[in-house]
């Protein structure tokens, strides 16, 4: 099986090229033959990954420590499900994952759209064809997972303890599920480009792939905070390391791509401003890539420095040279007879949560690479950590998370000022009280009581539009409560699933605001000792060391300290914090030392223990955490995510009609364009 | 040129070119060793990530002699905060304090805690004990680039560039709405005469008999 998948790997680069060849063959000369065979070429390209990537996995499940992959990453008495997950945690495995990715999407992709839009097909399966084959070549020649070591060693290297953790298993191939599914829309833009046909018909199936990548963003950006906490041990979820930029970059354009293409469909606007979006999207996926894989940026994440790096970068210049040609030769194609009949209007405001959105990616962007610019410019090194971007983008982000407030509360084309009153004095009022509240409590972090305000803002207004919405259902069809509300949802999927993902927005603000009462400790106990402290809330916290123990677990050996833990005199139970020390099956130390932490969590706040050290008489140093409002961070991403499946859910097909006559409409958009006029 | 050489002048105007070139980034990734040789990025040479991959040998002694009659005046709250400022050079990309209250493999976060204790004792403030540090290891040992110099526009160019943005987003706006505005004028506009059997001259002799003129 290992033979076959290696052999797969290089069939299916010939495949791609095949595909590739005769797709944009086929669309040039309009010959059906040719792009009838450059879609089966992808299927049969997706068949042979998935047989490359077979072979990888049963590689891997059967020890075969021949391949130099298998025995970088994986050891004899690792838990199956780590070395399962070992495919993607390696340079070259998460390159081969992404082709498998990538031939999947495309194969779905080119499946479900073939019978519309015909002259579009065939560039759309070529451009995924060209991004495939350089996943493959990339593979195949820069990082090969398939490479033999010139002996086969006893047993192999093992995979980082820190990534051998559930989260770790299943954040990655989220992350890269949604990476990869911004070449479809990115396909159907080049394809739109090059065949001039830039109305409305892309915009189906682009808007329901921006929303699998923005959901699986969603969902992989999540579960890496989660694992960044419980893992990594440093007390928090998000670094602003150079790899975690990398991947909300594409979600924040991908976010500003689904508000901008409602524009689009609406009113015809921002044709060309949506191309924009969609190839920055995919650009930036692949940017994130390169920051990961080329070493060029510090950072804990990347890989090691490897010429994949320069395969990237290379992609990245012909990728955008060949679009900005594209876009510049279209120009005219792209022009549309924008009118907008109110600066006051739910177009305006959603080109500010543009500007806004786009303005946050910049920033994120530039403090990303601007050591790279100041090496350059001064030949000084510098470091742009955490201080800056929280400098920077915490204004921003609450000016969004307004922005996110009123969008909904402003109508579309034109708002009166008596519609605006009338909308906005609920929210209005329910921000500002929530604001007098807090600070009438005590809060005096300017930048937490902002945040506040404005969740209280938001949740207002989504609580508005839900009750308006039912209650017009409720007079219109005489249904109960909870019935309109799930129909009004279940009938206006996109709308009200949208208002689901902004809740969770709210959600995750207020958690983030919560960091500002954040407490640290150091703490250093002898067995029996015991610690006093506060917590931000006021309740009072007492630690007592139970001692230091020290015992072999499956493939590791453990120091763990164990603390009793009492809150306001009531006793909680036990928590510990363990040092890991992780060995092959020979018994040989794989990696460095590793921390687990001991974590006590509540809706409020989690108490969080690291065990930093432990000197010679058993004394522990500890670092005690009072982080507030953690929980809210994973449960805003499921709320978003959850918001996410809603819109994404397909529609029902609408009942024909018995009898009589079936007439056409027109799409609402082509409506509200000719109105527009 | 006041400040800039010829080259360095260059160099600024190129930044935006050379950073999507592949040589530009090659040579990025290749300079990405200090001037002592020691690699910044991470080490581990293997196929595999480089969490945590560390550089153990990359503190280096930040000592000063101690200040005569002061003794340390600087809280351990402050002196944390310090070391919030200062990132370990382990690799980890973590300020000095979250490092080695998290990552107990790490032996230069301790060193340079070691440092900074010493300092703290001899007298030194928070911004002494940065500057000291700052002489030692050169700007990237500070967490945040500093508001000075060049780094300013590293401070300020996303706010700028969210200012250009909102007033192409302003001027758009404007643009449009004149447009409709135009277009609901044309359509509101009484249609023009059409078909009356007269030459201009006597569509104006007409006009100023209507208007009660002279002619």
């Amino acid at each position: 099986m290992i033979l076959i998948g290696e052999l797969s790997l290089w069939v299916a680069v010939v495949m791609a090229a095949w595909t590739t060849t005769v797709s944009f063959a086929g669309g040039k000369l309009r010959r059906p033959d040719l792009i009838a065979s450059g879609e089966r070429g992808l299927y049969a390209s997706f068949a042979l990954v998935l047989l490359a990537a077979i072979g990888l996995w049963t590689a891997l499940l059967s020890h075969d420590f021949s391949l130099e992959y298998v025995a970088s990453n994986t050891s004899r008495n690792m838990p199956a499900v780590y070395v399962f997950a070992a495919f993607w945690g390696g340079q070259a495995g998460s390159l081969l994952f992404w082709a498998l990715i990538l031939s999947f999407y495309g194969t779905l992709a080119v499946f479900s759209s073939r019978k519309r839009s015909r002259d579009l097909m065939p560039w759309v399966t070529g451009t995924i064809g060209a991004v495939l084959l350089f996943f493959l070549l990339t593979t195949c020649l820069g990082a090969n997972p398939y490479t033999r070591l010139p002996f086969v060693p006893v047993d192999g290297r093992g995979l980082n303890p820190q990534l051998q953790n559930p989260g770790m298993a299943i954040h990655p191939p989220n992350l890269y599920l949604g990476y990869v599914a911004t070449t479809i829309p990115f396909a159907f833009a080049i394809g739109s480009l090059i065949t001039r046909r830039l109305d409305n018909e892309w915009l189906g199936a682009v808007r329901r792939w921006a929303l699998v990548s923005w959901f699986f963003l969603t969902v992989g950006i999540t579960l890496g905070m989660w694992w960044a906490y419980v893992e990594l041990g440093w007390g928090g979820y998000w670094a602003w390391d150079p790899v975690e930029n990398a991947s909300f970059l594409p979600w924040l354009t991908g976010t500003a791509f689904l508000h901008s293409i409602m524009i689009q469909e609406k009113r015809g606007m921002l044709k060309k401003w949506n191309v924009v979006l969609v190839v920055a999207t995919f650009l930036l996926s692949i940017l994130g890539t390169f920051i990961t894989r080329s070493g060029i940026i510090s950072s804990v994440h990347a890989f090691a420095q490897s010429p994949v790096g320069s395969w990237f970068s290379g992609f990245l210049v012909v990728a955008l040279a060949i679009t900005v040609f594209l876009v510049m030769t279209r120009l005219r194609d792209l022009e549309a007879p924008v009118t907008l009949e109110s600066v006051v209007s739910r177009e305006a405001a959603f080109l500010y949560n543009n500007l806004v959105l786009c303005g946050i990616a910049f920033s994120v962007l530039w403090g990303t690479l601007f050591p790279i610019i100041s090496e350059w410019v001064r030949g000084t090194k510098i470091t742009v950590g955490p201080p800056f971007f929280n400098a920077v983008n915490i204004p921003l982000g609450l000016l969004l998370l307004g922005l996110t407030g009123v969008g909904p509360l402003i109508a579309w084309r034109r708002a009166s000022s008596a519609n605006l009153k009338r909308q906005f004095a609920a929210p209005s009022t329910a921000g500002l009280a929530t604001g007098g509240l807090l600070l009438a409590a005590g809060m005096r972090d300017a930048y937490a009581l902002i945040s506040y305000t404005l969740a209280g803002f938001v949740t207002a207004t989504i609580v508005q539009e839900f009750y308006k919405g039912t209650a017009a259902r409720r007079a219109i069809h005489g249904e109960a409560a909870p019935i309109a509300l799930v129909r009004l949802v279940a009938r206006n999927r996109r709308r009200y699933g949208g208002y689901i993902v902004h809740l969770g927005i709210v959600v995750l603000f207020s958690a983030f605001a919560g960091l500002a009462f954040k407490r640290e400790l150091d703490v250093t106990l002898r067995p029996g000792e015991s610690y006093t402290t506060k917590d931000p809330y006021g309740h009072e916290w007492r630690f007592v060391s139970q001692g230091i123990s020290r015992f072999e677990a499956a493939n590791r050996d453990v120091v763990a300290i164990g603390l009793d833990v009492f809150r306001d005199g009531k006793r909680i139970g036990v928590m510990t914090s363990e040092q890991r020390q992780y060995r092959d099956s020979r018994g040989n130390p794989t990696f460095n030392p590793s921390t687990e932490v001991g974590i006590h969590g509540t809706l409020k706040e989690d108490t969080y223990v690291v065990l930093a050290g432990v000197s010679g008489d058993e004394t522990a140093e500890l670092r005690i955490n009072f982080n507030p409002l953690v929980w809210w961070v994973w449960y805003g991403g499921a709320i978003m995510a959850i918001g996410g499946l809603i819109v994404m859910w397909p529609a029902a097909e609408r009942r024909r009609p018995a009898s009589g006559y079936r007439a056409s409409l027109a799409p609402s958009a082509e409506f509200a364009e000719a109105g527009a006029r | 040129m006041s400040g800039l050489s010829r080259r360095e002048a260059l160099r600024v105007a190129a930044v935006g070119v050379a950073l999507l070139t592949t040589r530009g980034l090659a040579a990025q990734s290749a300079s990405t060793q200090d001037s002592t040789g020691t690699p910044n990025g991470p080490t581990d040479g293997s196929s595999g990530s480089n969490l945590f991959a560390m550089n153990q040998e990359a503190a280096r002694t930040v000592r000063r002699p101690p200040k005569p009659g002061v003794k340390a005046h600087i809280s351990d709250d402050e002196r944390n905060a310090t070391e919030k400022k200062l990132r370990c050079q382990c690799g980890c990309t973590l300020d000095i304090y979250t490092c080695r209250t998290t990552d107990f493999a790490c032996e230069v976060s301790p060193a340079m805690h070691r440092d900074v204790m010493a300092l703290v004792d001899g007298g030194y403030d928070a911004q002494e004990i940065i500057d000291a540090f700052t002489q030692t290891y050169g700007e990237k040992v500070l967490m945040a680039p500093t508001k000075r110099g060049f780094n300013l526009v590293g401070w300020t160019m996303p706010f700028g560039a969210l200012l250009v943005g909102a007033g192409v987003v302003t001027v758009l706006l404007r643009r449009w709405h004149r447009r409709a505005v135009t277009v609901r004028a044309r359509e509101s506009a009484p249609a023009p005469v059409t078909g009356v059997d007269a030459t201009d001259e006597e569509l104006r002799r007409i006009e100023a008999a209507v208007r009660g003129g002279d002619e």
